[in-house]
């Protein structure tokens, strides 16, 4: 993927994203939604490196992972916003989208992601498959007993696991650098005999190397990797937070800093690849596109009550 | 007169044998779970096992739980059909966030896209080990809308149901009981010779133990062998008792358990899982939604009380239902009718 490609990728989730928002004053989405504002350039740095075959297990902020496997946009959004024609019929809601075409699904559990993952890189390896297993965390999510147990066993059977630490710093107020043992959560990586970096998650130049770098290592047979990749968080834990644990400064600093979508338009320009201009288009016609598709899902249904006991078993 | 080819098997060995014939019918099932490979599992129920699929298909898991139960998750959306051993039912505590949230929800969650059919296997119920060691908790799984929670009673209905199980493709919890896992093969009450073909039981219905009309015992598990002893202890004193055996707690097959009450008009529920918020009080409730009063003249449990199992065999005998105490219960009705 060509770097404005991965540019365009990052402002259709950005856009995405800013249309899940209008669903929550109005009701339409009437649950807790965590955006991942600010994080883009991980998501479309891994859309570039993995295959439809690999599997990836996400989070309670999953919407840019589903981006990045492919996940149509359409019924994705139409289940977060609470339709019929959403991905999982209304059941799932935005915390927990499952599209097996893809291999793509999430948990709302913080580190519960993980083993499951685990299951895939199991079937991959017994396989004998190039397949890997991704596996979203937070800061949050590694200091659960679910990411331990995963790694070692990762680790010990060389399973081709790649776990994405997605570091913005806060398990919803609780800083990361005030709970964790190690100065960076890779370092980690050591204990379980699995490759790890860190790496500025908000500059997609930054991470695509180092995806790639870690998918190779396990899509090679050399086993689990660790990539972390810090970044800024912009909205609040979910819509409605009041985020009082950070201060104004530090979040108008981050967000002057490091909007992934600021760095490589910067980049894009001064490497002359487009103008500002040309740029300016493209931000414009995603914002059309995304706003078309907010108003298609908005025609359709709500699910009918008289089904809610349907899907339960088989 | 012993039939001299009637096969003198373990529970283990049948259970171990199950899980083979639908292994190599299947070649998606897997088994996870500690000591499951080498040693064929700590009561012996997948003995064999490693031998003859391999290690990629048996699985000998380090303590982890809560990762090897992600695993089955994952391995069922990978399009496999795991089965995942937690060694008691004790130990679900430290796993329950996999099967509480991902194994019961995700076919419901996602709208029927995904199917997960994993089986839970987990030994449950007591053998003398105390509060950590001995506990039922069925109740606590079948409380969670999404999973079927089997548990068998006698041998012929382990094999047939693990066939089903492993055939399904709902998320399932099998539950085997310790102390039948380790009990003298030809000792059961119920011990209707079991083939060495394959053959299933279907999933929600109960069966008919013992035929009686003056009252209805409803059990469960291990409790099934003590009711129909009691029913043997109760028939000298001219006490005829149905024993009706669940096989399948979800779904509950309420209808034979109606019909059982509707002849009998008296009701004994007896469970060695905890009395309150459980399986007792569901079955009274269930039995009372569908029948009038008039078509029941008692209703009374007879089941563990909220307490953790203690220790010692004179404590833990007055707290586990047997078949004497049960007996007892079913006497005091009838004199009190």
């Amino acid at each position: 993927m060509e770097l404005i490609e991965h540019y365009k990728l990052m402002l259709t989730m950005r856009h995405f994203e800013e249309a899940c928002l209008e669903g929550v004053p109005t009701g339409e989405i009437h649950g807790e939604l965590h955006t991942g504002i600010g994080q883009e350039a991980i998501s479309a740095a891994m859309a570039g490196s993995l295959r439809r075959t690999d599997a990836l297990v996400s989070t309670h902020r999953n919407h840019l992972h589903a981006i990045a496997k492919r996940v149509p946009l359409k019924p994705l959004l139409a289940e977060i916003f609470e339709r019929s024609t959403g991905l999982c019929r209304g059941r799932g809601g935005h915390m927990h989208p499952f599209d097996l075409e893809n291999n793509f699904s999430a948990t709302g559990i913080v580190g519960s992601a993980i083993p499951v993952a685990l299951g895939y890189a199991y079937a991959f390896a017994i396989e004998e498959n190039e397949n890997i297993a991704v596996a979203i965390a937070g800061d949050g999510a590694v200091n659960t007993g679910a990411f331990h147990e995963s790694m070692n066993i990762a680790g010990a059977w060389k399973l081709p696991l790649v776990l994405v630490i997605e570091n913005n710093h806060y398990a919803i107020s609780v800083q990361s650098a005030d709970v964790s043992a190690t100065s960076t959560l890779s370092e980690r990586a050591a204990g379980y005999s699995a490759w790890g970096a860190t790496v500025d998650g908000s500059d997609i130049s930054n991470v695509i190397p180092l995806f790639e770098e870690a998918v190779e290592h396990s899509r090679t047979g050399k086993g689990p990797a660790i990539l972390e990749a810090t970044c800024y968080r912009f909205r609040g834990h979910y819509e409605g937070d009041h985020d009082s644990y950070r201060s104004r400064e530090e979040k108008s600093k981050a967000q002057e800093e490091q909007d992934p979508l600021e760095i490589t338009r910067h980049e894009l320009i001064q490497t002359g690849i487009a103008t500002d201009h040309e740029l300016e288009i493209l931000v414009q016609e995603s914002k059309q596109n995304m706003l078309k598709l907010l108003e298609d899902i908005r025609r359709d249904p709500a699910p009918d009550p008289s089904d809610v006991l349907k899907y339960l078993y088989r | 007169m012993v039939d001299p080819k009637r096969r003198n098997l373990s529970l283990p060995r049948i259970i171990a044998e199950a899980i083979s014939i639908e292994m190599e019918r299947e070649e998606r099932i897997l088994v996870l779970g500690e000591d499951v490979g080498k040693i064929g599992g700590v009561f012996g129920t997948t003995r064999g096992l490693l031998r003859r699929f391999g290690e990629k298909r048996v699985r000998d898991m380090p303590i982890s739980e809560m990762a090897f139960s992600g695993m089955g998750v994952g391995l069922s959306m990978a399009g496999y059909r795991p089965l995942v051993e937690i060694m008691f039912a004790d130990f679900i505590g430290v796993c329950f966030e996999q099967i509480l949230n991902a194994m019961s929800k995700i076919p419901y969650m996602s709208g029927g896209t995904v199917k997960i059919p994993m089986v839970l296997k987990t030994a449950a119920g007591s053998i003398g080990s105390a509060a950590q060691h001995s506990q039922c908790l069925w109740g606590t799984m079948a409380h969670l809308p999404g999973i079927q929670v089997i548990a068998p009673s006698n041998p012929y209905d382990y094999k047939g149901l693990m066939a089903s199980a492993l055939e399904s493709d709902n998320p399932i919890i099998y539950i085997e009981h310790k102390s039948q896992l380790i009990q003298e093969p030809g000792t059961f009450l119920n011990d209707r010779p079991v083939p060495k073909e394959r053959y299933t039981i279907p999933i929600g219905k109960a069966s008919i133990s013992l035929s009686g009309s003056d009252l209805t015992i409803v059990a469960t598990s291990a409790l099934v062998e003590e009711s129909l002893a009691a029913g043997q202890l109760l028939s000298h004193h001219g006490i005829s008792v149905e024993v009706v055996d669940l096989r399948t707690i979800v779904p509950l097959d309420l209808e034979t358990l109606t019909k059982s009450v509707a002849k009998t008009e008296r009701l004994v529920v007896v469970d060695e899982d905890y009395q309150s918020f459980g399986l007792s009080g569901e079955i009274v409730a269930r039995v009372h939604e569908e029948l009038d009063s008039s078509q029941i003249k008692q209703c009374i449990r007879h089941t563990m009380p909220d307490l953790p199992l203690p220790a010692a065999r004179s404590l833990e005998d007055a707290v586990i239902p047997n078949r004497n105490s049960i007996a007892d219960v079913c006497l005091h009705l009838a004199k009190s009718s």
